[in-house]
């Protein structure tokens, strides 16, 4: 049968050499299974849509909600008990410190750990109990590291409570593991003929990491650490561990100072009782998600702009 | 405070010995024959000398000031007025360090008021001896570099040496953050279960923290109820939503979509996943969890609760089923082309191809995706504390409140009690269990997936 016929066949209407395709049982039998691929299909393309649908019903709340909201003195000011003067920036101040806080701990650390991890690390059981531990703090529940937080930094270490310290140092120990997988794809993603050729021409193995592979990984590994760094941004329980769900009134001076976040910001206006905070939580979704589609969309740019196929 | 500056001017002096070495190295090169190592590399030597010592110097310092602090305080004729009692007395003293700290805080106490003047100068005597020591140690380090610059001297081998050092250090993070967690986790709980036995907690069936009193704390404490409310909302219901519409996503995307399509849809389907947790609380509580209730009230049920497991639960699986879908993506990706042309090549359609021998080959890495999911889910919080409400019930009603475990260990752990009562220990028992129960899933899973991309190697 010639390939033209085979899809006649398909279609089930049109005429064919062989006779026993024509019997009107034959006929019906393919276009039940022709319906039944469609219908797969359908289903499938389905869920996508359903998905999608829901991720646009919780935008446009959160927009009807929220835009008008939006104003100057929301974005400028801090909380308050008045959900008509209560704003936003207290909260977008401390998350910043916070942020630093993490970007400081987690990015040298992690990178230096795929470093050694990718390119030093003899086969040893030590490095086989770092690689599982680091695999499975990708995968451990983010309240976790908050019982950690506040087991070992302030009650043991006795830093202080509510702090960007704090919760810097606790989401910087969360996103540090995320950090070493992208960056060990990255390090492996450089081809060995680079390193060889460093290497040929007299440079130390450390000189070929840190003058060649690591500038061709780097795209690679800043990736990885914004998407870290988002995830960190949006993360609120194990800062409801730590206590950070301080009444900021002005926003924090240091990294020592109590403070609060966006994400625990909205998770305290929506607990507010007065409906005025309804329009103040949706605006700050607002705020905390336009920060994170930045994040993600600098992290799409970078990958598409430096990304290299060797 | 003085710490923090000399912690600058350590830096400082670092950056100036860079210089002075390099410069210093460069006179060398100038001489007859070769030298060992490049002037960047003597210039890193004496920097590293530097910093180093005196950052461990400075350590050391911040560790053991606050005692030298105490002692010299206790030692002042006003500290006689103290109470007798340690927990009155380190009470004063800290408040008496804050009023020290900030000159406009208010005293409670007004012995506090006294004793920050001897706080003060005591905070700025240490600080001062600190200090100097750190100054010290970093000259004298940076000066013992300074010395060995010379041209045979191995400055690159030394500096790669230190640097391996640090990468190691640096790798040895992860394994310290695992031991801190579980030595954490268990040092709480073991302290908790000294109350509550184990068996008690694990198999008691009434939770109610609140009543809890005097010797009969393991009746109060049964976690069974917070067990099937965890299983129930991310195990069940969560799953019911996001297998079948993760599932069939990825079959679209990786077996019908056209690659434009699929480069559109699958950011979008990931947009999903990035969305903070706290959000999808705030929706399931403002918009999804009314609706279920008035659902449950067309239903005849009487007084539904606005806070319910269904509520939590769906919108939990939407958040998971980007993670399902991209788990699946990567199993049928793995399935061999063969076996799928296979089936083509005898006449069967796509539909029956993908359902007959496509997802029977990708079972296994369908399922580890799933058990990554559920771990996922059950260690979720936020959704829970903001849609699934507080009551302990042990019940299979989707509509009913119920309660988990991540759930409890915010309400235990929020709120001005003290530290070590049964109740916020019992938080670190829940959070063993969470902590266990998660990394048993994650390693089944990841033993799953990589036994079955070796089977199709």
């Amino acid at each position: 049968m010639s390939n033209a016929s085979l899809s006649a066949a398909r279609d089930g209407n049109a005429p064919l050499g062989n006779a026993r395709w024509q019997t009107p049982e034959a006929l019906r039998r393919i276009s039940r299974r022709n319906a039944a691929e469609r219908r797969f299909k359908l289903i499938g393309l389905g869920a996508i849509v359903l998905s999608l649908a829901f991720l646009a019903l919780l935008l446009v709340i959160m927009l009807k909600n929220g835009l008008g909201g939006l104003d100057w003195s929301f974005l400028s000011g801090s909380d308050s008990t008045d959900p008509d003067i209560a704003g936003v920036w207290g909260a977008a101040k401390g998350s910043l410190l916070t942020m630093a806080v993490t970007l400081l701990l987690s990015f040298p650390m992690g990178v230096l750990a795929a470093i050694y991890l990718e390119e030093f690390a003899p086969r040893s059981r030590w490095i086989e109990w770092v690689e599982v531990s680091i695999n499975n703090l990708a995968a451990v529940p983010s309240i976790i590291f908050g019982l950690l937080g506040l087991a070992v930094f302030i009650n043991t270490l006795g830093m202080p409570r509510s702090s960007p310290l704090v919760g810097g140092l606790t989401l910087a120990l969360m996103t540090m593991p995320v950090i070493v997988i992208s960056g060990r794809n990255a390090i492996k993603a450089v081809p060995p003929s680079i390193r060889d050729a460093a290497l040929a021409i007299g440079a130390s193995k450390m000189q070929t990491v840190f003058h060649h592979v690591l500038p061709l990984a780097l795209p690679g590994i800043l990736t990885g650490t914004i998407i870290g760094m988002a995830r960190a941004l949006g993360e609120t329980a194990p800062l409801l561990m730590i206590g950070m769900r301080a009444f900021v009134v002005t926003p924090p001076g240091g990294i020592t100072d109590p403070s609060s976040v966006l994400p625990m910001q909205i998770f305290l206006w929506s607990d507010e009782i007065d409906t005025g905070f309804v329009q103040n939580t949706s605006a700050a979704i607002i705020v905390l998600l336009v920060f994170l589609l930045a994040m993600n969309g600098l992290a799409i740019y970078l990958r598409n702009k430096f990304e290299v196929r060797w | 405070m003085i710490l923090t500056g000399v912690l600058l001017a350590v830096l400082g002096l670092g950056l100036v010995g860079w210089f002075a070495a390099r410069g210093r190295a460069r006179l060398l090169h100038t001489g007859r024959g070769s030298i060992h190592s490049m002037p960047g590399y003597h210039a890193w030597h004496v920097a590293l000398w530097i910093v180093f010592p005196a950052l461990i110097a400075w350590g050391a310092w911040q560790a053991i000031m606050p005692g030298l602090v105490d002692g010299a305080v206790m030692a002042d004729p006003v500290a006689a007025q103290l109470p007798a009692d340690a927990m009155s007395r380190a009470a004063i003293l800290s408040e008496a360090k804050s009023i020290a700290d900030n000159p406009d805080a208010v005293a409670f106490n007004p012995l506090a008021n006294t004793l920050a003047g001897p706080v003060r100068d005591a905070h700025g005597r240490f600080g001062l001896i600190g200090a100097l020591l750190v100054a010290i140690v970093a000259v004298a380090g940076g000066g013992w570099a300074f010395t060995r610059i010379r041209a045979n001297f191995p400055a690159r081998t030394r500096v790669e040496r230190g640097v391996l050092g640090l990468l190691l250090v640096a790798s040895l993070m992860a394994i310290l953050t695992t031991f801190g967690i579980v030595a954490s986790l268990v040092f709480e709980a073991g302290m908790f279960f000294k109350d509550v036995s184990p068996i008690d907690f694990l198999t008691g069936l009434h939770w109610s923290p609140g009543s809890a009193r005097g010797d009969n704390l393991g009746d109060s404490f049964g976690a069974v109820p917070l067990f099937w409310g965890t299983i129930y909302i991310g195990a069940i219901i969560a799953m019911i939503v996001a297998i079948p519409l993760g599932l069939m996503s990825a079959i679209y995307l990786t077996q019908y979509a056209t690659p434009t399509i699929r480069k559109w849809l699958k950011p979008m389907l990931e947009i999903l996943a990035g969305i903070p947790t706290v959000v999808y609380g705030y929706f399931a509580a403002l918009t999804v969890a009314p609706i279920f209730r008035d659902f449950a009230a067309s239903l005849g049920m009487a007084n539904p609760s606005t806070e319910s497991a269904l509520a939590a639960g769906v919108v939990m699986g939407v958040m998971i089923i980007p993670f399902v879908s991209s788990m699946a993506d990567d199993a049928l990706a793995a399935v061999p082309r063969a076996m799928s042309d296979g089936s083509l090549a005898l006449g069967a359609t796509k539909s029956e191809t993908i359902k007959k021998v496509l997802l029977p080959a990708a079972l296994p890495g369908i399922v580890a995706g799933v058990m990554l999911a559920i771990s996922r889910a059950i260690g979720e919080t936020m959704i829970v504390v903001m849609a699934a409400g507080a009551a302990a019930n042990l019940s299979a009603n989707p509509f009913a409140s119920m309660t988990t475990v991540t759930y409890q260990i915010v309400q235990m752990l929020t709120g001005d009690q003290e530290f070590n009562s049964p109740k916020t220990l019992s938080a670190f028992a829940l959070g063993l269990v969470l902590f266990i129960v998660t990394l048993i899933l994650n390693i089944i899973a990841l033993r799953v997936v990589k036994r079955f991309r070796e089977a199709y190697e």
